[in-house]
C-alpha cells in the first residue's frame, strides 16, 4: 500500500479550522458546565426537596446515558420536543454542557462535602451569612481540592468533543473524517487526527498535573 | 462563705451581660444540658470546668446560636437571644469564638485570616483591616508570621492567630472552647499567656477548659458542670481550695488536683 502523506498538508487549513472549533467547544462547554455544576451541587445540597430532587434527576439522567445519545437527542429531538432550534455548534455545546455539568455537579458536591463542618462554623461564628461562608470559605477550598478532577474532566472533554462530529459540527474529528471520505486516505487522515489530538491533549494533561501541585492545600 | 453569698458580692449593683435561665439542650436521647441557670458579668473571666460531655461546650455553642438551646431563656444585655438565623448573625458579631481545633482558613494567610471577618462582615476596607490585623498579630506575638499559611504554623501559633481573628471583630464577649486541648504541651503556655493578657485588659471571657491552673490563676468565677447541670459555682478560691460539694471534690481529685 502506498501512503500519501501530502494529503494532510494539502488540507492543513481545514484541519486547523477544526482544531480551533474543538478548542472552542471545550472552552465554551467548561465555561457553562463549571457554574452549571456549582448550581446543581448547591441545589442538591439545599434543604428544598424540589431543588435537590430536580438536581438529583438531572445528574443521574445525564451521567448515565451515553454522550453520543445526548448529542443525537439535542440535534433531532430538542428542536421538535422543546421547540429550540440551534446551530450545529450550539447544539453540540448544549449536549456537551448537559453531560459535563452533571459530572461537575458530583465533583463539586463531593468537594463541598469534604470541607469540615468546623470551617463553616468558624465562618458563621464571625457573623458571616451562609452565602458568605460558601463564597469565602467553602468554595475556594473545595475548588482547590477538586482542581485535579476538574482538570482531568477537561482533558476528557477535549477528546469527547469529537463526538459532536456526528452532527456535522466542523471540529477536528469532523473535518478530518470528511477529508478521509473525500480522498479515501483513511490511514493517513486517522493517523494525522490521532497525532493532532495527542499533541494538543498531552500538554493539557501536563498542565493539569501542574495545576494540581500549584493549588494543593495542606492542612 | 457560701456560693450564694459569693454571688451576691459578685453581682452587686450590676446587671449581668449574659443571663441563662433554665436552658436545656438535647441531642436525640442524650440530654446535654438539663436546666442550667447562670449569670455572667461584664469584665469577668468565667471558666467552665467539668468532665467531658458534661455540657460545657454545648453552653458556648448555644450562646452564639451555632447549636441553639432547645428550651429556657438567655438574655444578652437584658434582651432575649434571637432565634432566627438572620438575627443570630448579628448576635455572633458581638461574640468572638475560639475553637479547640483552631479552624483557621487554610487557604488564607495568617493576616488574611484575621482580616476576613471585618472585610466580609463589616465591609471594612482591605487597607484598614490589614492595619488592624497587623496590630492584632503583633499583640499575640506573631508579627513575623503574617504571611504564613496555617499549615506552616505550629498549633500554638495557629491558635494565637485564631484569637486575633476573633478579636478583629471587636467582640463584647469572647468564647473559648477548650482552646488548648488540641495543643502540644510545649505550646499551651503561649496561648494561655495571650489569654491572660486579654483577661488583664478586662475583657469578658467564657473559657471552657481543662487547665485547672489557668482557671485558678485567671478566672473571676468558676462553674463546675456535670451531666448537663451546674454542680457548683463560685470564685476560684472556693472551687479549688474549699469545694462545697462532693461532686466538685470528686472531679478535682480525678484530675489529681490537691489544691
Amino acid at each position: 500500500m502506498k501512503l500519501e502523506w501530502s494529503v494532510v498538508w494539502q488540507y492543513r487549513w481545514l484541519l486547523a479550522e477544526g482544531v480551533l472549533v474543538t478548542i472552542g467547544l471545550t472552552i465554551v462547554t467548561m465555561a457553562i458546565a463549571v457554574p452549571g455544576g456549582i448550581i446543581l451541587a448547591l441545589m442538591r445540597l439545599s434543604k428544598n426537596r424540589f431543588l435537590s430532587g430536580f438536581s438529583l434527576c438531572f445528574v443521574e439522567l445525564f451521567r448515565n446515558i451515553p454522550l453520543i445519545l445526548v448529542v443525537y437527542w439535542a440535534f433531532y429531538v430538542m428542536p421538535i420536543f422543546v421547540g429550540i432550534e440551534l446551530s450545529a455548534f450550539a447544539t453540540g455545546i448544549t449536549a456537551l454542557a448537559l453531560n459535563v455539568s452533571a459530572y461537575n455537579a458530583e465533583t463539586f458536591r463531593a468537594g463541598i462535602n469534604s470541607i469540615r463542618q468546623g470551617q463553616v462554623q468558624a465562618g458563621l461564628a464571625l457573623g458571616m451569612s451562609r452565602f458568605q461562608v460558601l463564597r469565602e470559605i467553602v468554595l475556594p477550598q473545595a475548588f482547590r481540592r477538586i482542581m485535579p478532577i476538574l482538570a482531568s474532566t477537561w482533558v476528557s472533554l477535549f477528546k469527547d468533543t469529537s463526538l459532536v462530529s456526528v452532527i456535522a459540527v466542523g471540529d477536528l474529528a469532523h473535518n478530518a473524517l470528511m477529508v478521509r471520505s473525500q480522498t479515501f486516505r483513511v490511514l493517513e487522515m486517522l493517523t494525522a487526527m490521532a497525532l493532532i489530538y495527542w499533541a494538543l491533549g498531552y500538554p493539557q494533561a501536563k498542565l493539569a498535573d501542574w495545576i494540581r501541585k500549584k493549588f494543593e492545600v495542606k492542612e | 462563705m457560701s456560693s450564694q453569698v459569693g454571688q451576691q458580692i459578685r453581682g452587686a449593683g450590676k446587671k449581668p451581660i449574659l443571663s441563662y435561665h433554665n436552658v436545656m439542650k438535647r441531642f436525640g436521647n442524650f440530654t446535654a444540658l438539663n436546666g442550667v441557670s447562670l449569670d455572667i458579668y461584664s469584665g469577668e473571666v468565667v471558666c467552665f470546668i467539668g468532665p467531658s460531655g458534661s455540657g460545657k461546650s454545648t453552653m458556648l455553642r448555644g450562646t452564639n446560636a451555632l447549636d441553639p438551646f432547645d428550651e429556657g431563656q438567655v438574655f444578652l444585655d437584658g434582651s432575649p437571644l434571637p432565634t432566627s438565623e438572620n438575627e443570630a448573625r448579628h448576635l455572633r458579631r458581638r461574640m468572638g469564638m475560639v475553637f479547640q481545633n483552631f479552624e483557621l482558613f487554610p487557604h488564607r494567610t495568617a493576616l488574611e485570616n484575621v482580616m476576613i471577618g471585618p472585610v466580609t462582615v463589616l465591609g471594612t476596607s482591605k487597607d484598614q483591616a490589614a492595619k488592624a490585623a497587623l496590630k492584632l498579630l503583633d499583640k499575640v506575638g506573631l508579627a513575623d508570621k503574617t504571611q504564613n499559611y496555617p499549615a506552616n504554623l505550629s498549633g500554638g501559633q495557629q491558635q494565637r492567630v485564631a484569637i486575633a481573628r476573633a478579636l478583629a471583630m471587636e467582640p463584647e464577649l469572647l468564647l473559648f472552647d477548650e482552646p488548648t486541648s488540641a495543643l502540644d504541651p510545649e505550646t499551651i503556655g503561649e496561648v494561655l499567656n495571650v489569654m491572660k493578657t486579654l483577661a488583664d485588659e478586662g475583657r469578658t471571657m467564657i473559657v471552657v477548659t481543662h487547665e485547672m491552673n489557668f482557671a485558678k490563676r485567671v478566672a473571676d468565677w468558676v462553674v463546675v458542670f456535670e451531666r448537663g447541670q451546674v454542680v457548683e459555682q463560685g470564685p476560684p478560691e472556693q472551687i479549688f481550695d474549699d469545694p462545697h460539694t462532693e461532686r466538685t471534690r470528686n472531679f478535682l481529685s480525678h484530675l489529681g488536683w490537691h489544691g
